[in-house]
């Protein structure tokens, strides 16, 4: 059975105005899929229907076979907590170190005193300092989150959505600010998570090359509809200018 | 490609004065409103000084003796009717009605001001909040600490209410300011992992804050000492400025006003230059 199973899924914010339509997928356990798509054509609207950091218009989720529409508030919070999710701008408290910024992953699975007062157990700060020695920053875990460079926060931020122990990966554009060295470095993490850890990460992306090189599977969406979902390897240069509606020759790469 | 050519623009942008230069300055409707307010408040004023009722006093004599008392005032202080310890007493006094004030004050802003903040609270909680909030910023702490009278007594615990409502409503403004600063990525990258608004409060949004909420403290702080010297004199609360109503309306002491006032100034200076220290240390560790 899928990991998450999206069927009829339409979103508007204003009346008449769908940012997202008639989204039907499944995506399933340890798959690396991209999703790629012009600017505005709801790509971070989706991820953030998949853990309800928004609320769908029209159709049903089921992840993990469960109906994410129907949960209350302590359900969502559980399941958010099997979702990690990874940011553009990578969203650290810049003024705290790098390991409790790890650490604020295991919120979603404390009550609201244990969280306040920071009461971690032995067991998850081992694994904080497992997860950074994996992603070769184990010597920054006392440093603070503002003296890091753009490449070594989202290593960070990948730790942190890692220590959730999630079944599935978002990440909303995770090298959009990153140089291509420190690029390809957090591509490699990606993809060794979802091939070693069996984690399912769905990957918004802005370039097709890095799409095409790193992932199972292509969805691109156009408008808020699926204009193409298959093998990355099957991507042609038809498709792609169908997915970014442009004349072919225009588009800029390689 | 192509280079726009300068004479492809067929539309001319420059203004002209009615000389042919090209204008600079377009007079809209906030400057002639500027201008108006300008202009009224220089007639008011030259207006005021020429109907003034200077009850046969003579200018010039007048002068002469103002500047005499300040020079008796702030030349030759003494203390006569108290002694040094008295005084640092009686500034501590005037500190503590200070600090308390500030210290209740501080503890109740941190709570409403989550609410207040649009990012961390509803819309409805936050504006009932603000509104109420700016109500009473708008009057005057006096006014409070007078109308608190009624019911406690004039004293210190009046006064000290009067300050705490004024400094809740001044700090829930500024902490909830700087609490709506917070990155909104932070706060949504917490909550998609599943932490609840308390973990989110304590573990981001304060510590992202802290300097600032450190400064509006202290800031409020410095405030508050001389609202209390006021306080001190105006509502019987004590302290140094009750010490200064005495040596000016009781005895007309001169020397004595001209001491205490020196001494407040020691104070105020030494509060100002702590959170400039404050406020450097912790911009430089912000920076680093
Ligand atoms: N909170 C909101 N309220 C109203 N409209 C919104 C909101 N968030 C997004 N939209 C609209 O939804 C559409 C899709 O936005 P979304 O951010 O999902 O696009 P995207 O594919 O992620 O674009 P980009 O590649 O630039 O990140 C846009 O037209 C945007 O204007
Ligand atoms: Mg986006």
């Amino acid at each position: 059975m899928a990991l998450l199973h999206v069927k009829d899924v339409s979103k508007h914010y204003e009346k008449g105005k769908n940012v997202l339509s008639d989204i039907n997928m499944e995506i399933f356990e340890g798959e690396f899929v991209s999703i790629i798509g012009p600017s505005g054509a709801g790509k971070s609207t989706f991820l953030r229907c998949i853990n309800r950091m928004i609320n769908i218009s029209e159709g049903d989720i089921h992840f993990d076979g469960i109906d994410v529409s129907s949960l209350n508030k302590k359900s969502l919070r559980k399941h958010r907590t099997k979702i990690g999710m990874i940011f553009q701008h990578y969203n650290l408290v810049s003024r705290l170190t790098v390991i409790e910024n790890v650490l604020h992953g295991r919120f979603g699975h404390k009550s609201t005193l244990q969280g306040v007062l920071g009461m971690f157990t032995e067991d998850e700060k081992m694994e904080a300092f497992h997860l950074l020695e994996k992603l070769g920053m184990s010597e920054h875990a006392y440093k603070r989150c503002d003296q890091l460079s753009g490449g070594q926060k989202q290593r960070v931020g990948i730790a942190r959505a890692l220590i959730q122990s999630p079944k599935l990966l978002l990440c909303d554009e995770p090298i959009a600010s990153l140089d291509p060295n420190a690029s390809k470095v957090i591509m490699d993490h990606l993809q060794s998570i979802s091939k070693e850890m069996n984690i399912t990460c769905i990957v918004n992306l802005h370039q097709v090359d890095v799409a095409r090189k790193y992932s199972d599977r292509v969805i691109g969406l156009n408008s808020g509809r699926v204009v193409y979902d298959g093998e990355s390897k099957a991507l042609s240069s038809k498709a792609i200018h169908a997915i970014y509606g442009s004349e072919a020759g225009s588009l800029i790469m390689e | 490609m192509t280079t726009i050519k300068s004479n492809d623009l067929t539309y001319d942008f420059k203004k002209k004065t009615s000389a042919g230069k090209i204008k600079i300055k377009v007079w809209g409707k906030s400057q002639i409103v500027m201008l108006l307010t300008f202009l009224s408040l220089f007639i008011l004023t030259v207006y005021g000084f020429w109907t003034f009722d200077l009850k046969g006093i003579s200018l010039i004599e007048a002068t002469n003796e103002t500047l005499y008392n300040l020079k008796v005032m702030f030349l030759q202080p003494s203390f006569s009717h108290f002694t040094l310890l008295d005084a640092v007493g009686q500034i501590g006094i005037t500190l503590g009605l200070g600090f308390l004030s500030t210290l209740l004050g501080v503890i109740l802003s941190l709570f409403l001001a989550l609410f207040a903040a649009k990012n961390l609270s509803t819309k409805t909680v936050s504006n009932a909040i603000i509104v109420v909030v700016t109500f009473i910023r708008a009057v005057p702490t006096v006014l409070w600490v007078l109308i608190l009278a009624i019911a406690a007594g004039l004293g210190s615990e009046a006064v000290i209410l009067g300050m705490v409502l004024h400094s809740v409503a001044f700090l829930v403004k500024a902490f909830s300011e700087s609490f709506e600063e917070v990155d909104e990525g932070i706060i949504e990258a917490l909550r998609a992992s599943g932490a609840n608004w308390w973990h989110i409060v304590t573990h981001a949004v304060i510590p992202t804050t802290a300097s600032s909420l450190l400064s509006w403290s202290f800031l409020r702080f410095e405030t508050n000492f001389t609202v209390a010297v006021a306080m001190g004199a105006a509502a019987g609360a004590g302290g140094i400025g009750f010490e200064l109503l005495m040596a000016s309306g009781f005895y007309f002491d001169l020397r004595e006003v001209g001491f205490i006032t020196y001494f407040i100034l020691v104070i105020a200076i030494g509060l100002e230059l702590f959170s400039t220290q404050l406020k450097k240390r912790f911009l430089t560790n912000a920076s680093a």
